[in-house]
């Protein structure tokens, strides 16, 4: 279990007094964090058409909150950022999974473009 | 899958953690629904997204003291290898090189730095380049934050002048790049390197830190060392930096062109929708003002006096006087600033108001620093969604 050292101090009244007056007359500096562990990630991507593509492609680099945070983008600013993401950011992305991934995000995470 | 076996999974996969995803906050702008998660050393925090770690700070933190907790700072990382596991930051394994164009390359502990290098402090704030772009309309892509993606802390160091005087800078040298252990997932994504010119590397406020009120770093916030450069956007401040490297020339890495930049115009704004047709590096904050004593929908007794207060801060001036107004901007009252802390510091206002009458009613706040720069009334707009500093209005109701 992934229990800080300082909760358990906390539960045990007497000791936390002592943990903390041991730190100021040592200080801290040579102190490291004492948890590691990050929680877990959870967020799942909207159900349709690409959503493998997606879910399988995007998680490469970043978790799918990055998609899932964002407002309602239109195709044209969906479309900048798959190309951002291959060009700039090397994603492994095949050409012809482009036009697939952005339908998704378009209509998992966008809004339709406005009329012309 | 189900809404109820998505929450499901989602709260079992954080049970096994150890942790919980104890809350929820919805930020006021479209798809601003955020889960309130804990991360180490941190108090539960608005989570903007998990791999990198972007946790934003709750806006009413703010409101107890110009000094952020450490539990309580924003997190925000680029590259998905960050943050970088203790077996590469702990004493024992954590070195600084100093390389480049310099007379002698140095390798350093932490002890070292404490040893061989005068203390320095300075109480500065960080705010991320893109807080508050949930609010620009309209919207653009990038991390969607509140404005809690900023924090003013006690930073605690030795001066980057001095370990770059140490190495002994060469005649040719004009810029120093910065490094730190967060690492790219793959190796076509770039390296998260940021450049300061060296007479800006050489400025006395510029720090590598290795404390935070008091503190060692938070592991989130760059443990064991981390570039703190006052009064500028936080791009630069480097964190669980493990090399400086001084060149010749002009370093034009992806994170500083193209991105990061602003732009080039003095309110670093285009016409909302186009794209700006000349580029600069983002630099020093603009000023900005909150009220932290009433959020949005607060309710207020009519005739009875309220202690407003709130926070001000800019890109180094320092703040010369905050104003207030509850009648849309028609009248500004001036407010008392409290305690200077440095001109890099939030610096705290107050201001009695005795509302009259019933109803909604909207408070502004603006700021004006020691150049006479101040805040704009309608917000100004650019594609990245940089630097935000509009005149902030709070909907309260007296009643």
């Amino acid at each position: 279990m992934n229990v800080p050292t300082c909760r358990i101090f906390r539960a045990a009244g007497a000791l936390c007094l002592f943990a903390a007056s041991w730190s100021m007359v040592l200080g801290d500096a040579g102190s490291v964090p004492e948890e590691w562990k990050l929680p877990a990630e959870w967020v799942q991507l909207k159900a349709g058409k690409g959503r493998e593509l997606a879910a399988g492609q995007c998680v490469v680099c970043h978790s799918v909150d990055y998609v899932t945070t964002q407002p309602p983008l239109g195709r044209a600013a969906w479309t900048a950022t798959v190309e951002k993401m291959r060009a700039k950011y090397g994603a492994p992305l095949p050409t012809n999974s482009v036009a697939p991934l952005v339908d998704y995000l378009v209509s998992a995470y966008g809004k339709p473009d406005a009329p012309k | 899958m189900s809404r109820r076996r998505f929450f499901g999974t989602a709260f079992a996969a954080a049970a096994a953690a150890g942790l919980a995803a104890e809350d929820h906050v919805e930020l006021p702008f479209e798809n601003g629904g955020r889960p309130l998660v804990r991360y180490p050393q941190k108090r539960p925090l608005i989570r903007l997204t998990s791999r990198p770690p972007q946790l934003e700070t709750p806006m009413e933190v703010f409101d107890g003291g110009v000094l952020t907790p450490n539990d309580a700072f924003f997190v925000r990382y680029h590259l998905a290898g960050a943050p970088p596991p203790r077996e590469v930051l702990v004493p024992g394994a954590f070195r600084l090189a100093v390389k480049g164009s310099v007379d002698a390359v140095l390798s350093l502990s932490i002890d070292d730095l404490k040893s061989r290098f005068a203390a320095a402090e300075v109480v500065a704030v960080n705010q991320c380049s893109g807080n508050g772009r949930g609010f620009f309309r309209p919207r653009v892509p990038g991390g969607q934050m509140g404005n809690g993606a900023m924090g003013c802390a006690r930073w605690g160091g030795v001066r980057l002048a001095d370990v770059l005087k140490a190495a002994g800078l060469r005649s040719g040298a004009k810029q120093v790049l910065l490094d730190g252990l967060d690492r790219p997932p793959l190796p076509g994504v770039p390296d998260f390197v940021k450049a300061l010119d060296v007479e800006q590397a050489l400025d006395p406020d510029v720090l590598l830190a290795f404390s935070m009120n008091g503190e060692p770093l938070p592991w989130l916030n760059g443990f064991p060392l981390r570039l703190v450069v006052p009064g500028h956007y936080g791009t630069y401040w480097i964190k669980h930096l493990h090399e400086i490297t001084v060149v010749d020339g002009e370093f034009k890495g992806y994170w500083m062109d193209p991105a990061y930049r602003i732009p080039d115009d003095p309110c670093a704004h285009v016409e909302p929708g186009t794209k700006p047709r000349h580029t600069v590096p983002i630099t020093r904050f603009n000023v900005r003002s909150f009220l932290t004593s009433l959020s949005d929908g607060a309710h207020v007794g009519a005739g009875a006096g309220v202690r407003l207060r709130g926070i001000a801060f800019d890109g180094g001036a320092g703040i010369r006087e905050v104003v207030v107004s509850d009648d849309e901007g028609r009248t500004w009252r001036a407010a008392t600033l409290g305690r200077d802390e440095g001109k890099f510091a939030f610096r705290e206002w107050t201001l009695d108001w005795r509302p009259e009458g019933k109803g909604p009613r909207e408070l502004r706040v603006r700021a004006v620093n020691r150049l006479g720069q101040t805040q704009p009334i309608d917000p100004l707009w650019n594609p990245a969604g940089y630097m935000r500093n509009v005149v902030e209005r709070v909907r309260v109701h007296v009643s």
